[in-house]
């Protein structure tokens, strides 16, 4: 892979340094870096003739984007209504107890980021978890412990 | 033009005017927070909300963004109005409960105390928006913006760090309706004092008070318009549409017969003299700061202020600042001694402080100036007779700390004192002007040894110059107070009169003449002249003499190397014939 | 690829219809047809899949075509196939894994014997009344079907449901643009591309009934013709907008078009953009839906590589493209105004209305938003005419809608019903019910803006003014189903959690009236609850839904509305008596292990130590377990593990 800045270049060069598809290119540099480098906010900035102020406002508006580097496996405990009403909130809680971190937070080692979110759209699964591109439904506390192990290893 | 009802009030408005605007005319209050004329409507406040009756439906708008439309009924105190109003205003309290617009809205309200919890006490910010909205759009600079969302979202720069894309306009502060924005001055310097030395906080105004004509300009390089392109909120203010960003500098020629010049002078540069600590040490003025502070326009409304807002116990003022030095100037600035000394009749005034007068000699000259002298004797200014050697924060006591301590010989005394004071007031002198030296070539007037214009006799023609037609008004020709420069101002002006009631002017009989036929515009006399009165035509190909100017001194002639340049009745025919003529008796 | 021609797509149609459903227009003697949805994935219809391909590879077996298509509408019995047999009527296989589906190999593709105890039905889907739209349905006839397996449209999930969004579910393979071609896809494009004008395409959708599926039930004709007549300012261009940040929690039925039939969506646009006079489209797409997106781009790539869409489509002159935008994770987006905001790349928050998008919207043009399900239906409306979809429905709400069926109930999934169907026929006969023999308690709609509709209204039927009549909303079609154990406060609270988190912070109401609503709320689940809180809520809520600046923030408080409304007992049991009456507010339970249970039934299996998050339980193996108040943090995790029901929670 070549280095941050080429990279960049790449992502920026793919939109034309069009200013309306901001948040598109600040997407694809949250998907590459896993978050927003204040050095590529500086950038995005200034070769898409955007004020800085404009991009930090979506940079910390829309929770699509992190300020703060992602683990390398995001896992999504689903808190939709569904989820929620067949304990969602319990398996979270699992999750954080089995991490050792709280939603929103990263892993000291970098490798797993815990994060709520609103309604994954497999309401018929609930409660649901997404650990990476996967999605794991009908899942427990009691199941929780393992999932956890199988990505780690 | 829109005809509707509010409170019952009939009132007809524009097309596209909003239910505020109408109120307005209507002459009924509606409180708003998030609204501003100048900047679009944001309606994020939901506290100007009116009950609006319109097409069978009834319910709440928020008036400042909504447009009045034939035949609506509104009603902007209605329980339902007042109810959710009071609820919203007492939300927002919780959030800011130092806001004062918002505690005197809740007020009006009968909202005493919200139940809600509140966060900070101290929070003053209602994030009406105005200040990132103002920055956006009136400013055009963008540097801050909402960040985050919810009940998390504030105001901030980039990274809450200083904004590359601020200007320092200012413009977020005065916008912002419940100063939850302050200005910090950045350069480590006096707030209050520099703020006010800064002059105008205006990029428009008029130069001075006594300006002629009396119209505005725009200071291009305070500007916002100038910086970003955006703002323009003069001209939208202005409903004479006089505002005007095209024009330029302009430079005029006039023809006039006579010239006066009053070029004025600039005041010493306290910095020059270390040992004043000027600059250095804080609630250190010049006298024209000070002058500035006691004004009740200036940027305290006339309080004499220390730069921590409090009012001094002790004022120092120290006469003969840059003069009657032989360091810096020798001469005596004049009018040092009677400002001073109104100094501190002000100061005695206005804060009652212990004043100390440091001088040399009291120079009271003119007109019952001896008598106010013995006024200021009599209110208790205390006159310490010594040059001030330094002014420091050095405290050798505990009554000198946290003080400036001035450290002077008296002379009547014979001892050195130092005498600590909370303030200090520099009566600096006066000095010609930065461009003196070219106002004085371009109108080929000399300069006295103090630099100043010399004027063509010290007795006999006080305004004159040694350029005929130009004249010396005030301090340009030397200090003096304003009787001194007004009389020679009359003076010079009629001098001036003289000559145009004259309708003609006396030309010397012997002035240069260039022969075109003889000259090939060499330059050599042009830059010879003293009286600047050759000009090479470039058209003839020739020099050309301004009889009006020239004095008929010969240089020209003498330097001339083809001969061209003679002067009348003294050609060398002439001469020669007379030499002649002579010589045959 | 060449820009097809008029006549080489009804072609391609022709040939497609000959071959099976999902057959890509090859023959084969058999189809296999794995629905590979996110929830079907999820649930393991991609090892089921990995698994048939290994196993016809191993056979050779190259008559048999294996295909997937997207989420075929069950969710709680994936994973699931439909195998068809050339010449008979297709099977569709339910809760399938790895074993069963190579039972059904050898015995039903190989062996041509249906497995019918693993099957669910056999047939098709009704559509909406004539079979005219099943382009190839297959056997219409009762004697051609299986006798040994139900008829699909007589099982109980099935039998109410008429698919008129989701015609094609379970049928097409998103990824196939013939598929689509096959079941009379884009045939709505050529009517309104070559026989219709702008006004008869707009008389037709007007007189169809189509209100607005994404909530609020806007007339979609009405809309169209706003648009149409509106002044473009400076004559400049107008924009249609597909709204597909389906952000309400509970509600899928737009991912499910967009993942598993993106053409109908597509067409639709087309449909619309003829209508309004547009050459530029944008499809708002949710963050969290990335297979949505995929697909969405992949459909957009094949039309225009058969020349529907993009320049002079299909010969006819008219110029309409197509752009995917992607939100970024906010549910505020969902609302038009963000929405359009959010497109333009600017921070996503709402805006007064008026002017109304229709009359300035993106970029300060007539701008057109209609949701996923309302542009899924127009192919349909103009392919058989507004008179029959009119047919359908009640006299205020025409057609069918979509609505996700979630939460405590038998059979999960998306279920496309006619409008004026009651909730009882929609809990009882298509959703099989309460789970574990529960009692029934309410059902939630509409999401954030909707509200929770009791047991009493269970005969409501359902409409855009029903719904808002008893408190809710239509809004998106989320339906999730709440039983005894489900804690009416806990879910007003939850909304409130949502609406709060999700706010954007512009204007008073909902950035302070949620966050005060939620403190309450809260305090009341914990026990602090007093009852001026109730007044104080209330009063909060009328001045939220009064005062809000945009359609989300204004229907925030209906969840905590209408559960005042029906459950006021529950709230003032969590107040006077500090009890939850479900258990489901965990500070307000004590959790207690029965030691006869614990010992007789479980033999102390431990299960309930070795998961406890605070060491609170004692106890070791073949021994009663006991909890330790003092230590216990009331994580629930005890109960849920507890497989003899020892851990009572009071």
């Amino acid at each position: 892979m070549n280095n941050a800045e080429d990279r960049l270049s790449e992502i920026i060069a793919r939109y034309r340094s069009d200013p309306v598809s901001l948040i598109a290119v600040l997407q694809d540099i949250q998907s590459e870096f896993r978050y927003l480098p204040p050095a590529a906010l500086r950038r995005v900035s200034s070769e898409l003739a955007v004020p800085l102020s404009r991009v930090m406002s979506l940079a910390t508006f829309y929770r699509a984007f992190s300020l703060k580097p992602q683990g390398r496996r995001g896992i999504h405990v689903c808190l939709g209504t569904a989820c929620h009403v067949r304990g969602g909130p319990l398996v979270l809680e699992k999750f954080e107890r089995e991490l050792g971190i709280k939603a929103g937070e990263t892993t000291a080692d970098g490798e797993f980021s815990l994060n709520a979110v609103r309604c994954v759209g497999c309401c018929g699964l609930a409660p649901v978890a997404t650990i990476g591109e996967d999605v794991h439904g009908k899942i427990s506390q009691t199941k929780v412990a393992g999932l956890v192990k199988k990505y780690k290893g | 033009m829109v005809q509707l009802t509010i409170d019952g009030k009939p009132v007809e408005v524009e097309e596209g005017a909003t239910i505020l605007q109408a109120a307005k005319k209507a002459g009924v209050a509606i409180p708003t927070l998030c609204y501003h004329p100048l900047i679009e409507p944001y309606a994020a406040c939901r506290v100007c909300e009116v009950e609006v009756a319109f097409r069978g439906k009834r319910d709440l708008q928020t008036s400042c963004n909504t447009k009045a439309q034939a035949g609506m009924e509104i009603w902007t105190d209605s329980e339902r109005v007042l109810e959710t109003r009071r609820l919203n205003v007492e939300m927002l309290l919780a959030r800011a409960p130092a806001a004062e617009p918002l505690r005197e809205i809740a007020k009006d309200l009968g909202v005493e105390t919200t139940r809600f919890p509140v966060k900070d006490p101290n929070e003053k910010c209602i994030l009406c928006g105005l200040c990132v909205r103002a920055c956006e759009q009136i400013v055009g600079a963008s540097a801050i913006s909402f960040v985050d969302r919810g009940s998390e979202r504030r105001v901030s720069t980039p990274f809450g760090e200083e904004s590359e894309a601020c200007i320092g306009c200012t413009a977020c502060a005065h916008f912002c309706p419940t100063g939850a924005i302050t200005v910090e001055d950045k350069s480590g310097r006096q707030v209050i004092h520099d703020e006010m030395f800064l002059g105008p906080a205006t990029a428009i105004r008029v130069p001075i008070r006594q300006a002629v004509p009396m119209i505005p300009f725009i200071d291009k390089s305070a500007c916002i318009h100038f910086k970003t392109g955006e703002c323009k909120v003069c001209a939208k203010v202005c409903d004479r549409a006089a505002v005007n960003f095209e024009q330029e500098d302009e430079v005029k020629e006039v023809e006039v017969g006579s010239i006066i010049l009053a070029s004025g002078f600039k005041t010493f540069d306290p910095r020059r003299i270390p040992a004043y600590g000027y600059g250095r040490y804080p609630n250190i003025l010049t006298a024209m700061e000070f002058e500035r502070m006691v004004n009740a326009s200036g940027p305290t409304g006339g309080k004499v202020l220390k730069t921590d807002g409090a009012s001094p116990q002790s004022v120092g003022i120290i006469h003969c600042v840059g003069s009657r030095d032989e360091n810096y100037h020798p001469y005596c600035s004049r009018v040092c001694c009677m400002y001073s000394l109104k100094f501190a009749h002000l100061l005695k005034e206005k804060t009652g402080a212990a004043i100390y007068d440091f001088y040399i000699d009291m120079r009271c000259f003119g007109k019952g100036y001896e008598e106010f002298y013995h006024r200021l004797l009599e209110e208790g200014t205390k006159f310490v007779r010594g040059r001030v050697s330094e002014i420091s924060t050095l405290a050798l006591t505990d009554k000198e700390e946290g003080k400036l301590v001035i450290r002077v010989e008296d002379t009547l005394l014979g001892v050195v004192r130092r005498i600590p004071v909370d303030m200090a007031i520099l009566a600096v002198g006066l000095e010609p002007d930065a461009d003196h030296n070219h106002v004085a070539k371009t109108f080929n007037i000399s300069c006295s040894q103090d630099t100043f214009f010399l004027e063509r006799h010290p007795k006999l023609a006080p305004s004159s110059s040694f350029t005929d037609g130009v004249f010396l008004a005030g301090t340009c020709q030397g200090p003096k107070d304003i009787p001194d420069t007004v009389a020679q101002a009359g003076a010079a002006a009629a001098e001036a009169l003289a000559l145009a009631d004259l309708g003609k002017v006396e030309l010397e009989p012997t002035t240069a003449v260039i022969d075109e036929e003889l000259c090939s515009a060499c330059r050599i006399c042009v830059g010879l002249c003293p009286f600047t009165a050759i000009t090479v035509d470039s058209e003839k190909g020739a020099a050309v003499v301004n009889d009006a100017l020239c004095k008929g001194c010969g240089t020209c002639v003498a330097a001339c190397p083809s001969g061209a340049s003679y002067q009348r009745h003294f050609r060398d025919e002439q001469i020669f014939a007379e030499i002649e003529g002579i010589f045959l008796v | 690829m060449p820009k097809l021609t008029i006549e080489a797509l009804e072609d391609i149609r022709q040939k497609a219809r000959g071959a099976p459903a999902g057959g890509k227009g090859r023959p084969a003697r058999a189809v296999v047809n794995v629905h590979l949805g996110t929830c079907g994935s999820a649930a393991g219809a991609r090892a089921v899949m990995d698994v048939l391909k290994a196993e016809l590879d191993r056979r050779s077996l190259s008559d048999v075509l294996l295909t997937s298509s997207g989420c075929a509408g069950l969710c709680s019995q994936e994973p699931m196939a439909t195998v068809e047999i050339a010449g008979q009527a297709p099977v569709k296989y339910a809760n399938l894994t790895e074993a069963k589906i190579k039972a059904i190999l050898e015995k039903h593709i190989v062996g041509g014997t249906v497995l019918a105890e693993y099957a669910l039905g056999s047939g098709y889907e009704k559509t909406g009344g004539r079979p005219a739209l099943n382009v190839r349905p297959g056997p219409e006839s009762p004697a051609e079907l299986l006798p040994s397996v139900p008829r699909l449209d007589e099982v109980p999930f099935f039998k109410k449901q008429v698919l008129i969004a989701l015609r094609n579910r379970g049928l097409i393979d998103p990824a196939s643009i013939d598929d689509y071609i096959a079941r009379d896809g884009y045939k709505a494009a050529i009517m309104a591309l070559t026989a219709m004008t702008p006004a008869a395409i707009i008389k037709e959708i007007a007189l169809s009934g189509l209100r607005g599926r994404g909530g609020a039930g806007f007339p979609t004709g009405i809309k169209w013709d706003l648009v149409r007549n509106a002044a473009g300012g400076n004559g400049g261009p107008k924009y249609l907008v597909c709204n597909g940040d389906e952000g309400d929690p509970g509600a899928f039925m737009d991912r499910s078009i967009l993942e598993s039939d993106p053409h109908s969506v597509i067409e639709g646009m087309i449909v619309g953009a003829k209508a309004i006079g547009t050459a530029t489209g944008f499809v708002y797409i949710r963050n969290e839906y990335p297979l949505a997106v995929e697909a969405v781009n992949r459909a957009i790539g094949q039309a225009r590589d058969y020349g529907l869409l993009g320049r002079d489509i299909l010969g006819t002159g008219f110029d309409f493209d197509l752009q995917v935008k992607r939100g970024a994770g906010a549910f505020v987006c969902g609302e038009e105004t963000a929405l359009l905001a959010s497109i333009e790349g600017r921070l996503g928050e709402p805006r007064p209305r008026p002017p109304y998008p229709a009359q300035s919207g993106l970029w300060g043009q007539p701008t057109c938003i209609n949701n996923v399900e309302t542009w899924a239906n127009v192919p349909a409306i103009i392919t058989r005419g507004a008179k029959w979809f009119a047919g359908i429905g009640t006299e205020t709400s025409k057609g069918t809608k979509v609505f996700s069926l979630v939460g405590k109930i038998n059979n999960t999934g998306l279920v496309e019903v006619p409008m004026g169907i009651t909730l009882r026929e929609i809990v009882y006969d298509i959703g099989g019910g309460i789970p574990g023999g529960k009692a029934f308690k309410a059902v939630q709609t509409g999401g954030p803006s909707g509200g929770c509709i009791p047991n009493g209204k269970i005969d409501l039927p359902i409409d855009y003014e029903s719904l808002t009549e008893a408190g809710s909303m239509m809004g998106s079609g989320g339906m999730v189903v709440m039983d005894e154990d489900t804690c009416m406060v806990d879910v007003a609270r939850y909304f409130l959690s949502f609406t709060q988190d999700e706010s954007c912070g512009k204007c008073t109401p909902c950035r302070e009236g949620t966050k005060a609503m939620l403190d309450i709320l809260t305090g009341i689940t914990e026990g602090k609850g007093t009852p001026d809180d109730l007044v104080l809520l209330e009063d909060l809520a009328r001045d939220i839904k009064d005062t809000a600046l945009c359609g989300l923030g204004k229907t925030a408080p209906n969840p905590v509305l209408t559960t005042l409304r029906y459950f006021r007992g529950e709230y003032e049991a969590h107040i006077l008596e500090k009890r939850c009456p479900a258990h489901v507010c965990r500070a307000l339970n004590v959790y207690t292990i029965d030691p006869r249970l614990c010992l007789d039934k479980g033999r102390g299996c431990d299960v309930c130590r070795r998961n406890c998050a605070s060491d609170a339980i004692s106890g070791r193996k073949n021994e009663a377990h006991a909890i330790d108040q003092a230590k216990c943090i009331k994580c629930g995790v005890c109960a849920d593990v507890c497989n003899f029901d020892a851990v009572r929670v009071e």
